[in-house]
């Protein structure tokens, strides 16, 4: 796909490394955040603070030499729910159990969904002004919306998905008309229900990305990849975003079996792990990525969005990539 | 034939009003350490009898204790397993509620009733009937790493001893009827063998208890028929997956009794009266159990808010009341 990232104009380094979207958010937005929730503080007040996380954030991503940015999402809290809360036809529901003593607030879905206006494009317009680098504008898919809601409305979850299809493809062709190359789609729930992904899920993903002149990449945690493969390269996607270093599957007996078509981001380091994974864990990882894959299908960042991690783990498993993906690059004879 | 109402297993343990964080508090401040062990389960006896008095103001003949003190249905019988550790949190079949999965090391051993307390606790302060639930065998080794080696038959053997003791210990305790969960069969047909073994291992210790066998989070008609032949008192199903069930069972009967899943306890859309009534009329003509139970298809506190797990419950006590105006 480095033939579709050229005409688009991105000239991007052998091995682009980039991250999944969400940064840790610094303690005077979290602080800030609880305020404004219980009316100590106004919105203005709160997108001063967001505004200035987000700046620090893609200094730093450019400080630390990511190729492709993105604004990090310290004005979302919970990634469904903060389009649920953007889009008509949603409610929010009263707490309901997620593990142990930790509750969320699940949208629900009440009448017919229906895009407003843009959601993400000032984010995406406010982080690509502060760097010349490419910045992701990025997406919950209709997937994730339809299973992480409850439907009240649509008759089926097919009805439900392909509407949210329709109702985000207004928010992607917003992305792209501000100037949006690199357009990701988040599924974490894509494997949920391998049956549904040969049943609808591809033409929801058309629906999204229909028309529209820009890299797609799909962001999809580990799951039951066994189970959706070799299907899911049909999706009309450019790259998929998979949760490696935490997966225990044998990639290349299944590659071997269907070559893999399309590019990946290979996610390299565990964001549930508090360790900091040295440079030569990293490297390991990359080199065993690129037993399966061509250099130039191949993506590098971590396993999924690291907002539970701290600062210091956040930025020490950045630079590991960094080190890790620089030193592949010179033995491929690149950098 | 007589037909109940039931709950299928937990209930949410918080909710949106003030008096309804305590259970969250509780346990945040024992994490803090500022509560003592004693003075949260003291809470949770609180909060138990809490829930089984809104099940029961919601107008269900059989209620359970709801599970409050359960961390996840997995986890809650592994935890005090010898031979057997906790991982991490694993996503729970295809919901978003998370369970800590156990990894197997040793031969598993079981120590002491694990169930029995909160059951004698729930059956003293309800006025009416408490059903206990256990999670299966099957479903426990299938959710189970198992890192000593040996076979997967075996695992699931040791477990079924461990649930036999369990279910033999509530029996003791003077429970009716006792019910067992065993979700994971349903996406894994080919282990039908191994799963029939432990289910009768498990139902010899049953005594005078009666067994009922739930499965949910999948269509149940391909093993509709096998089900049947299994050595339980009564079925339980999850009609959310399955358009075809209703039919399946109409068609090959049920001389068991049987829980109906009619009640989606995923969403929190309220069902609606006709919609029920005529999957009520497909299947009850047909079957010669002796209780039928209406309950939610899955248990209600892991996936629905508590306001609308109670109207769930009401809908569904004012749906049955149609019912017995028409039988």
């Amino acid at each position: 796909m480095r033939e579709k990232l050229e005409k688009l104009g991105l000239n991007l380094p052998l091995l682009p490394i980039t991250t999944v979207g969400s940064f840790p958010k610094p303690p005077y937005l979290i602080d800030a955040r609880r305020k404004f929730a219980t009316k100590l503080l106004g919105a203005e007040e709160l997108k001063k603070l967001e505004d200035q996380a987000t700046r620090e954030w893609v200094a730093l991503q450019e400080k630390i030499g990511l190729d492709v940015l993105v604004d990090g999402e310290m004005y979302r809290g919970d990634m469904a729910t903060y389009f649920a809360q953007n889009l008509g036809g949603f409610k929010i529901s009263g707490p309901v159990r997620s593990y142990g003593n930790r509750y969320y607030r699940k949208p629900i879905i009440t009448g017919e969904v229906k895009w407003r206006g843009p959601i993400t494009v000032d984010w995406w317009k406010f982080a690509q002004k502060l760097t010349k680098r490419p910045v992701k504008g990025m997406i919950t898919g209709p997937y994730t919306m339809m299973d992480w809601s409850f439907n009240e409305y649509y008759p089926s979850r097919r009805d439900a998905c392909l509407d949210l299809a329709k109702t985000l493809h207004e928010e992607v062709v917003a992305l792209s008309n501000a100037g949006a190359k690199i357009i990701q789609i988040d599924e974490p729930a894509l494997s949920v229900r391998p049956e549904e992904l040969s049943g609808f899920v591809g033409e929801a993903m058309r629906m999204v990305t229909r028309g529209i002149n820009a890299y797609f990449i799909i962001h999809c945690c580990y799951g039951a990849f066994e189970f959706i493969y070799p299907q899911m390269l049909d999706l009309p996607v450019d790259n998929f975003d998979l949760e490696m270093s935490n997966s225990e599957l044998d990639l290349v007996e299944l590659f071997h079996k269907y070559p893999f078509t399309k590019d990946m981001s290979f996610g390299v380091v565990d964001v549930h792990s508090h360790i900091v994974e040295d440079v030569g864990l990293v490297k390991k990882r990359i080199q065993q990525a690129l037993e399966i894959l061509e250099p130039e299908q191949l993506w590098i960042d971590p396993d999924c969005g690291l907002k539970t991690r701290t600062r210091e783990e956040t930025i020490g498993k950045l630079q590991a990539i960094v080190g890790a993906t620089k030193e592949v690059r010179k033995l491929l004879g690149e950098g | 034939m007589e037909i109940l109402t039931a709950s299928t297993g937990s209930y949410p343990r918080i909710g949106d009003s003030p008096e309804q964080q305590r259970h969250r508090q509780a346990y945040a401040q024992r994490e803090r350490g500022e509560i003592s062990d004693d003075e949260f389960e003291r809470i949770q006896d609180e909060v138990t009898r809490e829930v089984i008095e809104e099940q029961i103001r919601a107008g269900l003949d059989l209620v359970t204790d709801g599970q409050v003190r359960w961390y996840d249905p997995i986890s809650h019988f592994t935890r005090k397993l010898g031979g057997c550790e906790l991982d991490g949190l694993l996503r729970f079949f295809d919901t978003n509620f998370y369970f800590r999965q156990p990894v197997i090391k040793e031969e598993l051993e079981w120590r002491g009733p694990i169930a029995k307390r909160e059951f004698t606790f729930a059956k003293g302060v309800s006025p009416k009937p408490v059903k206990p639930v256990v999670t299966g065998p099957y479903t426990l080794a299938k959710l189970s790493i198992n890192r000593r080696g040996g076979s997967f038959q075996s695992l699931v053997d040791e477990f079924a001893e461990v649930i036999a003791q369990e279910v033999k210990e509530l029996a003791g305790a003077g429970a009716e009827l006792i019910q067992m969960d065993e979700p994971a069969i349903l996406k894994n047909p080919n282990d039908f063998p191994a799963f029939q073994g432990a289910i009768e291992k498990v139902a010899a210790g049953k005594g005078d208890a009666r067994l009922a066998l739930y499965t949910y989070f999948g269509d149940a008609a391909p093993l509709y028929g096998k089900l049947l032949k299994l050595p339980v008192d009564a079925l339980g199903f999850d009609f959310t997956y399955s358009p075809s069930l209703p039919v399946v069972v109409a068609k090959l009967g049920c001389e068991k009794d049987l829980g109906l899943g009619l009640i989606d306890g995923r969403n929190t859309r309220l069902e609606i009266e006709r919609e029920v009534l005529a999957v009520l009329k497909t299947i009850l003509p047909n079957v010669g159990s002796e209780r039928v139970f209406i309950n939610p298809s899955c248990g209600l506190g892991e996936y629905l808010p508590r306001e609308i797990a109670f109207k769930k419950l009401q809908n569904m006590v004012a749906i049955v009341e149609k019912v017995r105006g028409l039988t």
